[in-house]
């Protein structure tokens, strides 16, 4: 009760959408992004290394309208979690502009935890406050967390002695539990056992029912035609098709057996068995 | 199966509505005040990460507690021991004037050398939620507070050893470890965000810290070097000796806790206000300095690490 007394103001619907961009891209520095040192630096200086431009993500126009639950899907290092982490506001636009209306929560890829060493409770509470949750709120968010996480007598071990299955579902209890107006989900959905798989599907529907937005990063694709209004595929850094989950989804399969089929040929021609590996 | 209700996000939460361009830069004035606002409005946050790393460091150690009592003591024994080999001409009562300047400098070191990982290692996270990343350094830096203070419970214990130096003076401490944390805070931004560049920093750091203590008057005074004639030769080499912060921070804690070994050696008296103000100004100054670049260079992280 005194939580929703506590409740700030509600952010009003100045602009129909939760999230929009506008010609967005994410140019990645190769120069810095492999593992630097001072010597290769000072060689990059000499122009005796050469430098590399990567644009992980490239005129990006999306738009998400409040209730809208958008599913983001594309090849292995498509764009997708740097889209993500761009929403989020973990990475900073090279070129274009996000616009992100009401609270945004995310944790992108929740095997991670906080910290190893604590206990699961400790990661609870530092968990909410790098969420920058009021200790008060966090607290008393507290029993409802550790109840929907199932984590049982656990809650007071170490992280480090927790299954993969378990840090996921404490880091999805953690992000969902703060009502946020906008969720991002990378990946999450795949975790956990058969049961918390269905509870966290309730979770993400209705989150997405309360009229607020949620970007979702998954592979499971009978999630996206089931539980999203809308979908994404992104490949290269470039929206290919938005729209209808199901017709988006179809397209993606479709390229995906291509590009099967490409390898295959690709190797034929070069006359290898493709089931052969050569390990150097 | 009981789904539990949703619940209000608190008012102190990240600004609700963003608007992120690439185009839109801030300023350096709007950079540092960010920061500041960044650490005031985390404080909670700062104290969980201080407490997380002291549960850590005291729960991994066989001795716990003891050890960090123990650990200054153990390294002033080293020197001690060394330098009563080589040197024959030293200081009365040297074990106390070597701790005099072990004791801040082992806060330094240690804080700047947690500060320079502090990024990197938290690299998951910081690619998982946004959140200001000073924090980071400031949480180290504050967690060597408390091994600074077990040290001062070894000072304690040592000075039972030299009765007479016991003096009032001994509460300056606490204000030159005031001055010694704005410059220590302002150093580890700089090397916090340094290494997320450059990753080989750390070694740097290492061997610069190393390089700092022994150029530091920390095993020997000023005066001595003084009496040796080394510094009548070279004026510039003594100014610049004396634009070392920790000339003046060593300078300082030996003055409350040991006294002076000049001609006449006289004991623990008041530091030297002046060069304590000076420092004081021209670390906030560096303070306000390297939190422009660390934020300056923030956005960036993410991407690298």
């Amino acid at each position: 009760m005194t939580a929703l007394l506590r409740r700030p103001p509600k952010v009003e619907p100045k602009a129909a959408y939760a999230i929009a961009t506008s010609d967005l891209g994410v140019r990645y520095d190769l120069r810095f992004t492999k593992k630097t040192t001072v010597r290769s630096s000072i060689a990059t200086v000499l122009g005796r290394n050469s430098v590399e431009q990567f644009w992980a993500l490239r005129h990006v126009n999306l738009k998400v309208q409040r209730g809208e639950s958008l599913a983001v899907i594309g090849p292995n290092g498509a764009g997708k979690s740097t889209l993500l982490q761009v929403l989020a506001g973990i990475i900073w636009p090279s070129e274009g502009a996000v616009d992100v209306v009401g609270h945004i929560s995310g944790l992108l890829s929740l095997g991670a935890g906080f910290d190893k060493e604590l206990s699961g409770r400790d990661n609870i509470l530092l968990g909410g406050a790098f969420l920058g949750l009021d200790d008060a709120v966090t607290r008393e968010l507290l029993p409802s967390i550790i109840d929907y996480a199932e984590l049982g007598e656990f809650i007071d071990a170490p992280l480090r002695t927790y299954s993969a299955g378990m840090r996921a579902r404490l880091g999805f209890s953690i992000a969902t539990a703060v009502d946020p107006d906008i969720l991002l989900l990378d990946e999450v959905l795949a975790t956990g056992d058969a049961n918390f798989r269905a509870k966290s599907k309730q979770r993400v529907i209705d989150i997405a029912t309360a009229a607020k937005a949620v970007v979702l990063v998954t592979h499971d694709m009978s999630w996206v035609t089931e539980y999203c209004n809308r979908a994404m595929l992104i490949e290269l850094g470039r929206i290919v098709m938005e729209g209808e989950p199901a017709e988006v989804v179809e397209l993606h399969q479709q390229h995906q057996e291509e590009a099967r089929a490409r390898a295959t040929e690709a190797a034929r021609k070069a006359g290898v068995d493709p089931r052969i590996v050569q390990i150097r | 199966m009981r789904v539990i209700p949703f619940r209000a996000m608190s008012a102190t939460s990240e600004v609700p509505a963003a608007f992120r361009n690439a185009a839109g830069e801030r300023g350096p004035v709007r950079l540092v005040l960010d920061g500041f606002h960044d650490i005031r409005s985390r404080q909670r946050l700062v104290r969980y990460l201080v407490q997380a790393d002291i549960h850590k460091r005291g729960a991994d150690t066989l001795l716990g507690n003891i050890w960090w009592v123990l650990d200054p003591l153990l390294q002033m024994l080293v020197y001690v021991v060394f330098l009563t080999i080589l040197v024959s001409n030293r200081p009365e009562d040297y074990p106390l004037f070597v701790f005099a300047a072990i004791l801040p400098w082992k806060w330094f070191s240690a804080s700047v050398t947690d500060a320079t990982s502090s990024i990197v290692r938290n690299d998951q996270l910081i690619k998982q939620i946004q959140f200001p990343k000073i924090v980071l350094p400031v949480a180290a830096t504050t967690a060597g507070i408390v091994s600074f203070a077990f040290g001062v419970i070894a000072l304690v214990l040592l000075m039972l050893f030299y009765p007479d130096r016991y003096s009032i003076y001994l509460l300056w401490i606490p204000v030159i470890a005031a001055v010694q944390f704005v410059f220590t805070l302002a150093f580890s931004f700089l090397v916090a965000a340094g290494n997320v560049f450059f990753r080989d920093l750390n070694n740097v750091v290492g061997h610069v810290l190393r390089l700092w203590w022994f150029l530091s008057p920390g095993l020997y005074s000023i005066e001595s070097l003084d009496k040796a004639g080394f510094l009548k030769d070279h004026p510039t080499l003594l100014t610049l000796f004396n634009l070392n912060p920790f000339a003046i921070l060593f300078t300082a804690y030996r003055t409350v806790i040991y006294g002076t070994n000049g001609t006449p050696p006289t004991g623990p008296t008041s530091p030297d206000l002046q060069a304590l103000v000076v420092l004081l100004l021209g670390s906030l100054v560096f303070l306000v300095f390297t939190t422009w670049v660390f934020k300056r260079l923030e956005p960036n992280f993410a991407k690298i690490i």
